[in-house]
Order: C-alpha cells, then sequence, then structure tokens
C-alpha cells in the first residue's frame, strides 16, 4: 500500500517530517493533584497523578525513595469497534509498565523517601501513538501536581514505510506492519528514558528514524514547556499577591 | 500550515463501525504551473507555453489512458482524486497514470485537490460518492481558474453529460474528449479513442438503437456477479484461471480448486468472450455432451484453424495438448472422454492488456481519412480478433500495432478494442523482434540510475580486501580454465582439475560470485529479481544484470584475478567423489576455451601442455561420471537446437544448421551437474523449509502417450514404468537410419514437461525428484550472472557456510515462493522468445533461399501430415490435398498405423518416414509471408 | 491555561476573559518574570555564595528547577516556591484534617500531605480539661474523643522520628461538626495571624486551614461553662456512643437553624468559586464574595453560585478589587 504518495503527502495530508496537531490541557480532574489532557491528532489521552502520598501497601514502601506507580488503560470507546477488554491484559500491563519506568527515571523520587506516586493514564480515543501521547500528558500531570523532577519528558513516535522515514504515525500507519519506534527522551538533560521499536531497520535507517523521532520529541518538549508556562503563570497571577 | 478536519463514516467487513480519520488541508500546495506568481515554482511540471490546461475526470482516464499516453496529450492536471478514484478501480491503469506522472518528459502534475485548503469539498447529505468526487474535480477546476486567473485556459475534459452540464453552469469550460481530441485534428488521436456504449453522443445511440434487432446474439448472457458467487458457494459453478491452448484458440481449461480435474471448455461459444488468463466462473456440461462438444470443436477447429510452420517443440508445455485426442475420439470408446468439459457462465477478473498483432487484410475504403472498422489479428493466436476503428487504415495495414481491448458485448462475434500504437513493419526484423519481447514480457528498458549506482566503481580489480577476507580462499596458483561457447562474454564458470599425489584427483567448479556484488535487497537486486534470468536471442541478448557485472567485474575472463565462489571435489579417478568443499575464493583463469577449441586440443594427441592434459583428465572423469548417471537412469534427451550464421553488417541470417553437441560440451555440463547436485544437498541439510531447488516431474502416461503410439506404429515398444527404464529403451530403439535414434529421442523430449523451481517447504522430498537428470536434488548454482535462480542458491549456500547471514526474505515463505513462481514464468518467456526469435529467423533466412530438404513425419493428419526438418530443426504441415477442400474423400488415414493412404492404395505415408520437401517462402496475402512446405 | 469546566456563552466568555487580562495586567511585572516551570535554569550569581533551596538542582553548573511555580531568592538562598503541590506542613500552622485511623495513643490524619500526620493522645487535650498522664483507661477510650472519618481542627507541632506530630492542646481544637470540609489547593490559604473566623453576621465559624482543608460549619461558642458542660456531661457522652439514638432533647441540640445551614452552603460555594478560579482565599474576599452574592439584585441562589455567571460575577469583583487595593 502507498503511504506516502509520490507528491510526499501522507493519508492524512501530511509530509513525511510532520507531527498531527497537539493540544494539551493541565487540570482536567478536579480530585486529582496534577491532571492534564493531551491530544496527538485523534489521540487523545487523560493522565491523574496523585501523590505523593500515604504508601497504601506497607510492604511495598521504599526508605529512600518514592513509590511510583502507573495504570494505563483503554476506554471501550476509544477505538472504532466497541469491545470490552478485560482488565489489565497483556499490553495495557507492558505500557503501564513502559510509562511507570519512563516516568520513574524523571521524578526525583529520593525527595519523597517512604510516600507513594500513582499514574493513571486512560486513553479516550486511541488513534495511533498512545504511548507517545501517556507520556507526555503524564509529565503535564506530574508537573501539575508539583512533583519534583529533573527534567521533563516527551514522547514521540516515528516510522518507516515505503521507504520514507515517518513522524508520528496514525493509527493506520502504525497497522501497516511497518517499523515503529517510540522515543521518550529528555530534552534538557539530552537524555533517552525510552526507545521501543517492532520490526526491524538496518542501522543507518534506524538512525534516521530516530533523529526524526527525536525532532518530534523536542517540538512536543517545546509545546509541553509553552502550556507549562503559561499554566504556572496563570495560578501565579490569578492567586494575587 | 496544518489545519485539521476530521471527516467520516467508513465501513468494514461486515460490522458498521464509524472510523474518523483525521484530514489535513494545507497551505502549501502548489498549482505546478511556472507562471503562476503566487505558488512555489520550482516544482512546477506545466509547461511555461501551454495555453490549455485539461483537467481530466475519472472515467476519462479510466477509457481514454491510451490517449493520454500519447505525446499530443500534454499540459494535464491530475486531480489526487481522480488518482485515488482511478487506482481503486483500476490498478493498472492507475500505474500507467503514475508512470506518466512521474515521466519527466511529459507534463502532468499532480495536485494534491484533497488536501489543498480551497478546493476540498465536505461531502453534502444525501450526495453519493462519485457526485461528491465529480464536485471535488469541478471545483478544484474552479480554483484553477481563478487561480491561474486567465493566463491559460483551464478545460474540463469529462464524457459525463450531468457533470458537463454543471461545470458550464460553474463557468468552467468543459468538453467530451472527442470533441476535444477533434479540435486538435490530429486523426490518428481519434484511433485512441476508446467508444464506451455508455458514453457516446445521443445520435449515435439512436442509431444504435436500431441495431439490436438486425444483430443476433452470438453469446448467451455471462450471469450476475452475485448469482455466480452464490453459485460458486453451492457448487453448481467453479471458478478458476482460463487457460487458452496455445495452439487451438478453440480449447482452453480451466484449473479448478472445487474440482480435481482440469475443466475443458470447446468453442468460442463456451468460453462465452473469455480471454486467456481471465478468472471465470465455469458451469460444467451433462456428461453426455462431452465427447459431443469434442467433435463440434474439431469441425470448428478445421475451419479456422491457421497452421504455421513452428520450430520443434521442446518440451510437452509446447506442445498442442490433444493433439492426439481428436484422433482418439475417432479411434476408441467414448469412455476415454473422462475429462470434464463445461462452459463458462461468467468472468469474475478480466485479464485484457494490450496485445501485438497486425490487421488483418482487407479491401480499403475509398476515401482515406474516414474511420474504417478493421480486424486486428493478435500474433498470440489464443486471443480472438479483435475489432477496431482507425482512420489511418491504410497506413497500418502493413504494420505491427498494439492494441487494447475495451468490450465485448454479447451481440458481437468478436471483441472491440482500440489502436495503441504502432511498433514497425511487418517483418522487419527489428519490429518482430520487439514484437517477440513485448508478446513475452521481457523487460528491454536500460536499467535505472538507481540500479547502476549500485554497481562498484569502474575499473573494478580484487582489491586487496578481498584477498585480506578470511573466508575468501586464495585460488589464484591454480591453473583454472574457462570452456564456453565461441564468442561467450558472461563467462560465469571455470574450471579446475588437478592430480593429487594419492593418485586422486581435485576437481573445482569455479563460479562468478555475482552476490557479491548484488546485495539483497538493493534497487539492483530487485530489479535482477524481476527479470529473473538473461534472455538470448539469435542477435542480441538482454540481460539480467548490467553489463559491467555481465561481461567484466563477473565474467570469470582469462588472465585476469576475479572472485569465485568454488565448489571443490577429491575424486579417485573412478570419479567418486570422496569429498565435497565450498568456499569463496579469488581465481585467476589461465585460458577461455570455446567449446571447439577444447575439443581440438583433447583430439590433437601431439599437445601435452598442462592444460590439455587436465582437459584429457577432466573429460575421463566426465565419461564415467555421466555413464554412471545414465545407469542411474538420466534421460539423454534430445533437442533439435539450430544455430545461425549471422552476417556481420546486417544481422541477418546467412546459414542454419544443427547445433552440433561435442564432448567438451558434454563434459562441461557434466562437471556443472555435479556442483548443482553438491549444492542443491548441502543448501537442503541447512535449509530444509527455504531452499530454493529446480525438479522435473515424473510425466505421466497420458503425457507420453503420443510417443507410444508412434512408437508402436513403427513396431517398437518403449517401456515407461520407469526413468531407467525410458532410457534403456530409447538406447535400444535404433532404426535403420542413423537419425531414427534421435528422432524418438525429440520426440521422447517433446512429452515431458519442464523442470520447474520450487521453494522446499512447499513440497514432500519424494516429489524433489529430477525426473530428467534422475537426481533425487538438483537446483541451479552454476550460472549466477544470467539466472537469479542462482543467485539465490548462492546466497544459501554463503548462509550455509556462515560467510553471510540469510536475507530476511527467506524468513518468508510465501514471498519466497512468489519468487519461484516469477522465476518459472520468466524462464518460460525467456525460452519462447529464444525460440521466437530463431523462428522469425528462420523466415528471414527462407526470404531468399528457397531450399529442397529432407525432412520427417511426425505426425499424422487428415488432409495431410506435419513433417520435422532435422536440418532446421523445424516442423510444419504439408498438405496433401488443398486447404479448404477439405474431406475430399481422397486420403484416409490410418489410426492404427499412423499411416495415410490415397483411396487407391497407390501412395501411403507412415509417420517416421522419410520425405523430401521443398520449403519455400509464400505470400497467399501482401504483407504476411509464410514459410510454405510441400512436398516434392 | 487551566481549563474551567464551565459552559459560557459568548458575553460571559468575553467578560471572563477581560477580567483574566486585567488580573494579569495588575499581577506585579517582577513576579511574572519569577515563574519558572521543571527544567528551567535559574540565572543566579555563583561569586556570591549560593543556598540552593526546595525545587531547585544543579545540572551542570546550572541551577535548574525542578518543580513549576516562582522563584524566590532571599540572601544567599535560591528557591522554588511552587504553586499546585501537596500541603508542606510547617511547625504552628493550623490545619484541618481527617481522622482516618486510631491507632495505638494516637490518631492517624490525613491532612494533605505525602505522609499521614500523627495526633498523640498525649498532645491532645482531654475532655475533662485537666493536664495528667494518660491511662490505660483513656486509650480505650480513644475512640469517644475522635473517630475515623471525623474531621478535626489542629496545629502542627512538628517533625519527630516517625513523621509528622500535631497538637490539640486547646479548646478551639479539636472536632469539627456541623458544617462543611473543603479541599482547596493549599497555596491559595496564605499564612496569617488568625485562622479562626467566627462570622458573626451569619453565625458561622470559618477555619481556613493552611493545608487546603477549609471548615465551615455552625458557630460553636468555645466557653468555659462549655468545657464544664462536658465534664458533666461525659458519662452521658459515653452513652450516646454506646446507644447512637439521640434522645428529642439530644436533638433539640443538635438542631441548626435553615437558615444558619443555608448560610453555611452559601460560604462553602464562594469558596468553590474562588478555588476554581485560583484566587486567593481570604477571609475578606469570602466575605466579599458572600456579600456579592446577596447583594445583587436578584439574590444569587446558592445553587446557582456555581453556574457561569456567577463565576464571572467573582472574578470582575475581584479585577476591580485588586485594581483599587493597587491604586491606594
Amino acid at each position: 500500500m502507498e503511504f506516502v504518495s509520490p507528491e510526499g503527502l501522507r493519508l492524512d495530508g501530511r509530509r513525511p517530517m510532520e507531527m498531527r496537531q497537539i493540544r494539551a490541557e493541565i487540570g482536567v480532574v478536579a480530585k486529582a493533584d496534577g491532571s492534564a489532557m493531551f491530544e496527538m491528532g485523534n489521540t487523545k489521552v487523560v493522565a491523574a497523578v496523585y501523590g505523593p502520598r500515604e504508601v497504601q501497601n506497607r510492604s511495598q514502601q521504599l526508605n529512600a525513595n518514592a513509590l511510583v506507580r502507573c495504570e494505563y488503560t483503554m476506554a471501550n470507546f476509544s477505538t472504532g469497534d466497541r469491545m470490552r477488554k478485560p482488565k489489565g491484559d497483556r499490553r495495557s500491563t507492558e505500557i503501564s509498565l513502559v510509562i511507570r519506568q519512563t516516568m520513574e527515571e524523571c521524578i526525583l523520587t529520593n525527595l519523597m523517601p517512604r510516600s507513594q506516586i500513582d499514574i493513571f493514564v486512560q486513553v479516550l480515543q486511541a488513534d495511533g501513538g498512545t504511548r507517545s501521547a501517556c507520556i507526555n500528558a503524564a509529565t503535564l500531570a506530574l508537573a501539575d501536581a508539583g512533583i519534583p523532577m529533573r527534567d521533563i519528558v516527551t514522547s514521540c513516535s516515528a516510522g518507516y514505510l515505503n521507504s520514507t522515514p515517518l513522524l508520528d504515525l496514525n493509527y493506520i500507519e502504525d497497522s501497516a506492519g511497518g517499523t515503529d519506534v517510540t522515543l521518550g527522551i529528555m530534552p534538557k538533560l539530552d537524555k533517552v528514558t525510552l526507545l521501543q521499536m517492532d520490526a526491524k531497520l538496518s542501522l543507518d535507517t534506524f538512525e534516521n528514524v530516530m533523529q526524526l523521532a527525536i525532532e518530534g520529541c523536542k517540538a512536543v518538549a517545546d509545546y509541553i514547556r509553552e502550556i507549562l508556562l503559561e499554566n504556572t503563570k496563570q495560578l501565579q497571577y490569578r492567586r494575587g499577591t | 500550515m496544518l489545519q485539521n478536519r476530521s471527516y467520516v463514516k467508513r465501513t468494514r467487513g461486515g460490522k458498521i463501525t464509524k472510523v474518523v480519520r483525521e484530514h489535513y488541508l494545507r497551505h502549501d500546495i502548489y498549482c505546478g504551473a511556472p507562471v503562476c506568481k503566487v505558488c512555489d515554482t520550482s516544482q512546477a511540471r506545466l509547461s511555461a507555453t501551454a495555453s490549455t490546461v485539461l483537467i481530466l475526470d475519472t472515467n476519462v482516464v479510466l477509457n481514454q489512458i491510451d490517449l493520454i499516453e500519447n505525446p499530443a496529450i500534454d499540459d494535464v492536471v491530475v486531480l489526487s482524486i481522480v488518482l485515488e478514484e482511478v487506482k481503486n478501480r483500476n490498478l493498472s491503469v492507475y500505474n500507467r497514470l503514475r508512470a506518466l506522472c512521474s515521466n519527466s518528459l511529459r507534463k502532468f502534475f499532480v495536485f494534491s485537490n484533497e488536501h489543498h485548503k480551497d478546493t476540498y469539498v465536505t461531502d453534502m447529505s444525501g450526495e453519493s460518492k462519485n457526485d461528491r468526487n465529480d464536485r471535488a474535480i469541478r471545483v478544484a477546476a474552479q480554483w484553477y481558474q481563478t487561480h491561474l486567473a486567465g493566463s491559460v485556459r483551464i478545460l474540463l475534459l469529462t464524457n459525463d453529460k450531468e457533470n458537463k452540464r454543471k461545470a458550464l453552469e460553474e463557468g468552467i469550460s468543459a468538453e467530451t474528449v472527442e470533441s476535444y481530441v477533434r479540435s486538435l485534428s490530429r486523426p490518428d488521436l481519434l484511433d485512441l479513442l476508446v467508444h464506451p456504449a455508455s458514453s457516446e453522443d445521443v445520435i449515435m445511440e439512436e442509431v444504435e438503437d436500431l441495431r439490436p434487432s438486425k444483430k443476433k446474439i452470438v453469446y448467451s448472457e455471462h450471469k450476475p456477479l452475485s448469482e455466480i458467487t452464490s453459485g460458486i458457494r453451492c457448487g453448481i459453478y467453479h471458478q478458476g484461471k482460463l487457460r487458452v491452448n496455445r495452439y487451438n484458440p478453440f480449447e482452453a481449461y480451466v484449473g479448478s480448486q472445487s474440482l480435481s480435474d482440469e475443466i475443458i471448455i470447446y468453442g468460442r461459444a463456451n468460453m462465452n468472450r473469455a480471454f486467456d488468463g481471465d478468472i471465470v466462473a465455469v458451469q460444467l456440461l451433462p456428461q453426455e455432451q462431452w465427447h459431443e462438444e469434442k467433435s463440434l470443436a474439431i469441425a470448428d477447429e478445421e475451419n479456422e484453424e491457421e497452421e504455421g510452420v513452428h520450430l520443434v517443440p521442446g518440451s510437452a508445455d509446447d506442445v498442442p495438448r490433444t493433439t492426439a485426442q481428436p484422433q482418439d475420439s475417432a479411434g476408441e470408446t467414448c469412455s476415454a472422454s473422462s475429462r470434464p468439459s463445461g462452459r463458462i457462465v461468467g468472468i469474475i477478473k478480466r485479464n485484457w492488456h494490450s496485445y501485438c498483432g497486425s490487421l488483418e487484410p482487407m479491401a480499403k475504403p475509398a476515401g482515406s481519412g474516414g474511420v474504417a472498422h478493421a480486424l486486428f489479428v493478435s500474433k498470440d493466436c489464443r486471443i480472438p480478433k479483435i475489432r477496431i476503428q482507425t482512420r489511418q487504415l491504410e497506413n497500418l495495414l502493413d504494420k505491427r500495432i498494439i492494441v487494447a481491448v475495451d468490450s465485448w458485448d454479447c451481440l458481437s462475434r468478436y471483441p472491440s478494442g482500440h489502436y495503441v500504437r504502432t511498433i514497425g513493419q511487418i517483418g522487419d526484423k527489428d519490429t518482430e523482434t520487439e514484437v517477440v519481447l513485448i508478446e513475452n514480457d521481457i523487460n528491454t528498458r536500460p536499467f535505472s540510475t538507481q540500479v547502476l549506482a549500485c554497481l562498484p566503481p569502474l575499473p573494478w580489480s580484487v582489491s586487496s580486501a578481498d584477498l585480506a577476507n578470511s573466508v575468501r580462499e586464495d585460488l589464484r596458483q591454480l591453473r583454472v580454465f574457462s570452456v564456453d561457447p565461441p564468442g561467450c562474454k558472461d563467462i560465469d564458470d571455470a574450471l579446475h582439475c588437478t592430480a593429487l599425489p594419492n593418485g586422486n584427483y581435485e576437481v573445482g567448479v569455479h563460479i562468478a560470485d555475482v552476490t557479491n556484488f548484488v546485495l539483497p535487497g538493493t534497487p539492483l537486486d530487485d530489479e535482477a529479481s524481476q527479470r529473473g534470468t538473461s534472455v538470448y536471442l539469435v542477435d542480441r541478448r538482454i540481460d539480467m544484470l548490467p553489463k559491467p557485472l555481465t561481461e567484466d567485474i563477473c565474467s570469470l575472463r582469462a588472465d585476469v584475478e576475479r572472485l569465485a565462489f568454488s565448489v571443490i571435489w577429491e575424486m579417485t579417478s573412478e570419479a567418486e567423489i570422496i569429498s565435497t568443499r565450498y568456499t569463496k575464493s579469488v581465481i585467476k583463469s589461465s585460458a577461455a576455451l570455446s567449446y571447439v577449441e577444447a575439443q581440438a586440443r583433447m583430439d590433437d594427441s601431439r599437445l601435452t601442455d598442462p592444460v590439455t592434459t587436465d582437459l584429457r583428465n577432466m573429460n575421463t572423469l566426465a565419461k564415467i561420471m555421466r555413464s554412471r548417471r545414465i545407469e542411474r537412469g538420466a534421460l539423454t534427451l534430445a533437442s533439435a537446437e539450430v544455430r545461425f550464421q549471422i552476417d556481420t553488417e546486417t544481422h541477418d541470417p546467412l546459414d542454419i544448421g544443427m547445433y552440433q553437441i561435442r564432448e567438451a560440451n558434454q563434459m562441461v555440463e557434466e562437471f556443472m551437474l555435479a556442483a548443482n547436485v553438491s549444492v542443491a544437498e548441502k543448501i537442503l541439510k541447512h535449509y530444509p523449509l527455504c531452499s530454493l531447488l529446480r525438479r522435473h516431474p515424473t510425466p505421466t502416461r497420458e503425457m507420453l502417450e503420443p510417443l507410444l503410439r508412434t512408437a508402436a506404429a513403427v513396431g517398437l515398444n518403449l517401456d515407461i514404468s520407469s526413468s531407467k527404464a525410458l532410457a534403456d529403451s530409447l538406447d535400444h530403439a535404433v532404426g535403420d537410419d542413423p537419425y531414427f535414434n534421435k528422432l524418438i529421442r525429440i520426440l521422447a523430449t517433446r512429452c515431458m514437461t519442464q523442470a520447474v523451481y520450487f521453494c522446499s517447504g512447499e513440497l514432500s522430498p519424494p516429489e524433489y525428484l529430477h525426473y530428467g537428470l534422475a537426481a533425487p536434488l538438483y537446483t541451479h548454482f552454476t550460472s549466477p550472472i544470467r539466472r537469479y535462480a542462482d543467485v539465490i542458491v548462492h546466497r544459501l549456500l554463503a548462509a550455509s557456510l556462515g560467510i553471510h547471514r540469510l536475507p530476511t526474505v527467506f524468513q518468508d515463505g510465501p514471498q519466497l515462493n512468489s519468487i519461484a513462481e516469477n522465476l518459472n514464468y520468466r524462464h518460460r518467456n525467456a525460452q519462447m522468445a529464444s525460440r521466437a526469435s530463431v523462428e522469425l529467423h528462420t523466415l528471414i533466412f527462407f526470404r531468399t533461399r528457397p531450399t529442397d530438404a529432407e525432412a520427417r513425419i511426425v505426425r499424422i493428419r487428415s488432409n495431410g501430415f506435419f513433417v520435422f526438418v532435422p536440418q532446421f530443426g523445424i516442423e510444419g504441415p504439408v498438405y496433401l490435398t488443398p486447404r479448404g477442400e477439405k474431406g475430399s474423400g481422397e486420403w484416409f488415414v490410418d489410426e492404427q498405423q499412423q499411416k495415410i493412404r490415397k483411396m487407391d492404395g497407390s501412395i501411403s505415408y507412415s509417420v517416421l518416414q522419410t520425405v523430401r520437401i521443398h520449403l519455400e517462402i509464400v505470400e497467399p496475402q501482401p504483407n504476411r509471408p509464410k514459410l510454405e512446405l510441400k512436398l516434392l | 491555561m487551566r481549563g474551567l469546566q464551565l459552559s459560557l456563552n459568548q458575553t460571559q466568555k468575553v467578560r471572563l476573559q477581560r477580567a483574566l487580562e486585567k488580573l494579569e495586567s495588575l499581577s506585579s511585572k517582577p513576579n511574572s518574570n519569577a515563574s519558572v516551570i521543571v527544567a528551567d535554569s535559574i540565572p543566579v550569581n555563583h561569586e556570591d555564595g549560593l543556598l540552593k533551596g526546595h525545587g531547585t538542582s544543579e545540572v551542570n553548573g546550572e541551577v535548574v528547577a525542578t518543580v513549576c511555580g516562582v522563584v524566590e531568592r532571599v540572601n544567599k538562598l535560591v528557591y522554588v516556591r511552587s504553586l499546585r503541590a501537596r500541603y508542606k506542613p510547617e511547625v504552628g500552622d493550623i490545619i484541618v484534617g481527617r481522622v482516618i485511623e486510631v491507632a495505638p495513643k494516637r490518631w492517624r490524619v490525613e491532612i494533605n500531605y505525602s505522609h499521614d500526620a500523627v495526633l498523640m493522645l498525649s498532645s491532645m487535650n482531654l475532655p475533662d480539661g485537666i493536664q495528667r498522664r494518660r491511662t490505660a483507661l483513656d486509650e480505650l477510650n480513644m475512640r469517644t474523643i475522635f473517630e475515623e472519618n471525623d474531621v478535626i481542627c489542629a496545629e502542627v507541632r512538628g517533625f519527630q522520628h516517625d513523621g509528622l506530630h500535631l497538637q490539640a492542646r486547646s479548646q478551639k481544637y479539636g472536632k469539627l461538626g456541623r458544617g462543611q470540609m473543603l479541599t482547596v489547593p493549599p497555596y491559595l490559604v496564605k499564612r496569617r495571624k488568625q485562622h479562626f473566623h467566627n462570622l458573626e453576621k451569619y453565625g458561622i465559624d470559618l477555619i481556613l486551614g493552611c493545608n487546603g482543608f477549609i471548615w465551615v460549619g455552625e458557630h460553636v461558642e468555645v466557653t468555659d461553662d462549655m468545657v464544664v458542660d462536658q465534664v458533666s456531661n461525659s458519662e452521658q457522652q459515653s452513652a450516646k456512643a454506646d446507644k447512637k439514638i439521640l434522645s428529642p432533647e439530644e436533638q433539640e441540640r443538635s438542631y441548626t437553624p435553615q437558615e444558619t445551614r443555608e448560610n453555611i452552603c452559601r460560604t462553602a460555594n464562594a469558596i468553590r468559586v474562588l478555588s476554581t478560579l485560583g484566587f486567593n482565599i481570604t477571609v475578606e474576599v469570602i466575605m466579599d464574595t458572600v456579600e456579592l452574592s446577596i447583594s445583587l439584585k436578584q439574590q444569587v441562589p446558592i445553587h446557582e453560585m456555581l453556574g457561569a455567571e456567577f463565576y464571572v460575577l467573582v472574578a470582575e469583583k475581584e479585577a476591580a478589587r485588586r485594581s483599587l487595593t493597587k491604586k491606594k
């Protein structure tokens, strides 16, 4: 199938190096300590952060660090065909783990010993790149919850179809069976916290795809910083002196 | 730059789901006109001086692609919505359109209207998809009109009346294709127009209305698709691909999965407008009609069939499948005809493409320039005649042309089509060669720059890195030499033979290391795998790999260092293989001999130089190996290959003769066979599921029937119970003349099917057998320069030795299979093309040289017989009664004895009898030369 | 921007926008530049010797924020005051909390801190008001003082080895009843001298807990006679705990007049509005807001206080108020 037309347009009209439209909103869950909604095109996820709070299960308590937990769920209505998925299926468990590990890396857990931070991410609408969107939403929610972090983590996927590196795959491109690289970086520290790839790529192409994904992550980072700064300023001036 | 607009709804398999897809509308899509002041013109494709820019609607593209391909149509804006619709409707048209768009000589610009912010249209409620797309086309046309504001005329070409009306209402200039082409005043273009019944002008339609009453229905209606699918499901109909007999267009077979046997379709009426290669639905005829249909078909056949002189068929695939059967039915009982026959009730998928051929000679119409209806006869006799309209009849009569089929309704005896292009003069060597190539789907385009970019820089020589490579053995000190046909430039094999101190011999076969240069996944590799094989015509060679590789870098020429892949045996003097070794190597050939030279050296007892000694040693070994192979039951089959002597200036054939096979040929062949077998064993051991092997199926008794009948007629009893038995009985078939044995072998050969490539995972080990060679395993390893199969085998072997990793394609069973299929297809086409090329040259040869020759009767017909002319390797009919005057009763055919006898008993001819004939080119109709054989 | 989940109509949107813009312009300029977010580097003068405070870390010689908030500099100390975060206790803070567990000699109290706080039985004034050693009997009777889910008011005593300790050694602390507890982000509550407010006009008590828990309830007189009362009733109380049935007399005592209840709700909603809008929550602002709701031509019904229109009004009012104080 042709995913990039000879005119250089993808199925949805983007060019290979373009991301979908991204949109973020902070403070969408009233009861949570921090929350955010993140949209990448038609992919829409909500993240809520609770904590740091008392560890619920004492046996899991860590004496030097905070315990970070993460739960990823997909709403039944998030995909085209509405199906009831059992909670905690393999895929969800895997993504939960991936997000947890990615976020744990950036949270300064040593500052909050013997406490627990819960991150709940839910996919409201899935159109490819849910992993990335979840990580971006989680970053925003953590920052909103005022949890100290080394750096923000941003994520973006990139793929390789029709011999072209493509940024930010949507569902059709994702399910085309090509390679899909999901990357998470800490832009300020210039470090990679997440790198997942299914299928194979030659090293040269991989470098290109990876580079593209890094560009994508940086673009997401710029947007997230903008959103966070705007939010901080708003909070600041609204409160008054 | 991005705008987001979600659009909705699509249903998928059974369940209805709502699919929401993003759709970005852009500001940066440019109009492609260099005169435009607003847009970025760096990507502009349209010409600066264009006065009119054409916009085509989908149906125009679908129907008139041949017209559009004509260079007269230019400055076209192709809308992405049109491309998309065309893609969904007809992939081959889509590919052609895409090719036009990417051709830098043509001024076709693709405008992505669906993603342009101003030309995107949202669905309106109650609007059908077609209407919406038509509207999108009009909106785009209108946008162009305002965008280029008067500097260029925008013309929408549409044959849809409604669309045209609306366009005109909206102020867009629109025309039908026909009126546009007329306005160009190029009569030849009008020929390219397709006249689909639905889009004809009103006046035409009225005329059309009167005609059905006059016309009789020739074919029965096709059943609607829904009925066919339900019919197939409940087993009334059978689905399959129609294959028309290459020698008898009135007989076709449908291999159906639902029925174990092939279904035979006799006659045009039962074929019901199906073409070769169509996927059809067949209904079986009642069993009592199976036989009756058959005799009908013969009658029909003899009316129209035109028998020509052909090369001797090389294998059973080339032979008319049922040549024996008409006679069968006369002699045997009805019970013999157990094969089901049927009739086609519907066509599921058409396999129409364009065909090469010429117009049927006809009287010229009074006024030139007017429209004439002509019948087109394809070169491929499986294709029925095609009715076309032309305004340049006079011009086309003596030309080879290409014609495409448009439609075939049940009222007309022949399908209607349209002229596509002219190849050249009939009978002209270049024209006919091109026809041969087109007919056999052979890619003669020069290699693309991407492919050529994969070549190593020239001049190439073995580098120190190659020598230092630990997997590459340095065999330059060995006395390696090659033996090939004279003038061979793509030398892909070389040999060496060294006597060892222990009395054994070390024998090596060195094959050009093509895979060192053709790396998997590169454009070069893709191209080679598509081409599959080099094609050898009498006067030219179409290479599988680019020339620098074929003739220089890979070719194991004398006195240069070359990379090779070697198979080295240690053999006893009794030619028993003690050990086998495979390695990549560097060799330096000390001599590139021709067969003649090698033979001469061996024969000349005065010569005692090392190479000659090696040759003699090898020859001795080869003879032993050969006799052992024959002992095992390998068939010594014969073919009647001919050689031409070609005039160096005109490239016309000067002389023609049988290809002589010398001991030297057999010697080289023997070692190549041994190498192939050794490699096959090695790769199969390592990769039991994904090896590429070559098998030759055991012929069935039915296939050998014609041979047995002929043999019986001359009192020979052939034992066909096994290949060994057959080989033995062929050996014992010695007649009174020296050529008799060879003749029988030739007849035997043509009863066999061809060997084929296959993927080892597909079949069970007993089926791997190569019948002809009596080898349980066989593959092709020794000619990687000219066969892609060998390239694959090289990779497998290298991987099994741990030199390289196995390319990923080998893990993909279906893909490997499709590669093997393609190789078989290409291989076969290459052979067909070679044969056709020889036929063509034979014709040219006899044009100026009417000749008398000796011939052998191979088949008896009711009004004559087929003879084989050994001297020229051709076969053709000799008529005893003038054609058309059949069944005069003067001649009587004796089935049992395979004899044709004059009623009064004065003269009789029997099969295998020698006759003298006269060969001469005659021209029964102008521009249709053919070779005629007459009895002397 | 933090979105309000409100359905505003077009004019309301414009008005709200305008009010917020006004607020933005009123906020002091240097402060707005001090906003940082995670991983922003904070410009510092290294020569002056430097103390890195909360919310900062050092990466490659740069001082980098680890939370979103406002950079504060106190002499050599540079720290980031985070805005939205859990409560960071300071000794002496008055907090409102909820008892979640009754443990040996202590209660565990949820106070919106990263850990639960501990209120020792020994840091508690007993109902009899007498300072004495706590007996085993006292320990058995702990539930008569606070049960699980009781809302209490206390003061941060300090950090001990086993966590944050509270104390309630005054009559003004203790169990809160007949009212509502609200949760607001802690940064909206400023530490002040007075956190207990008796709004006599409405007959209600308001406790602005530093931890973002706010109590709005019926006014309770903290008098000595009440202490006496408590003593005399201690047996009765234990009886009540056993029976869980209120005598008509008790019912009479626990009755809150409708008007007071309405006032409680009105005040609570005012706080909700302010918290959603992210305005500083002080008793003055709360009172202004409550009065706004009453003083309007048509008194805003309590349930409509959470409607879009009132939000806009409050925002406008706040803008006006701040510009007024600014001018002064």
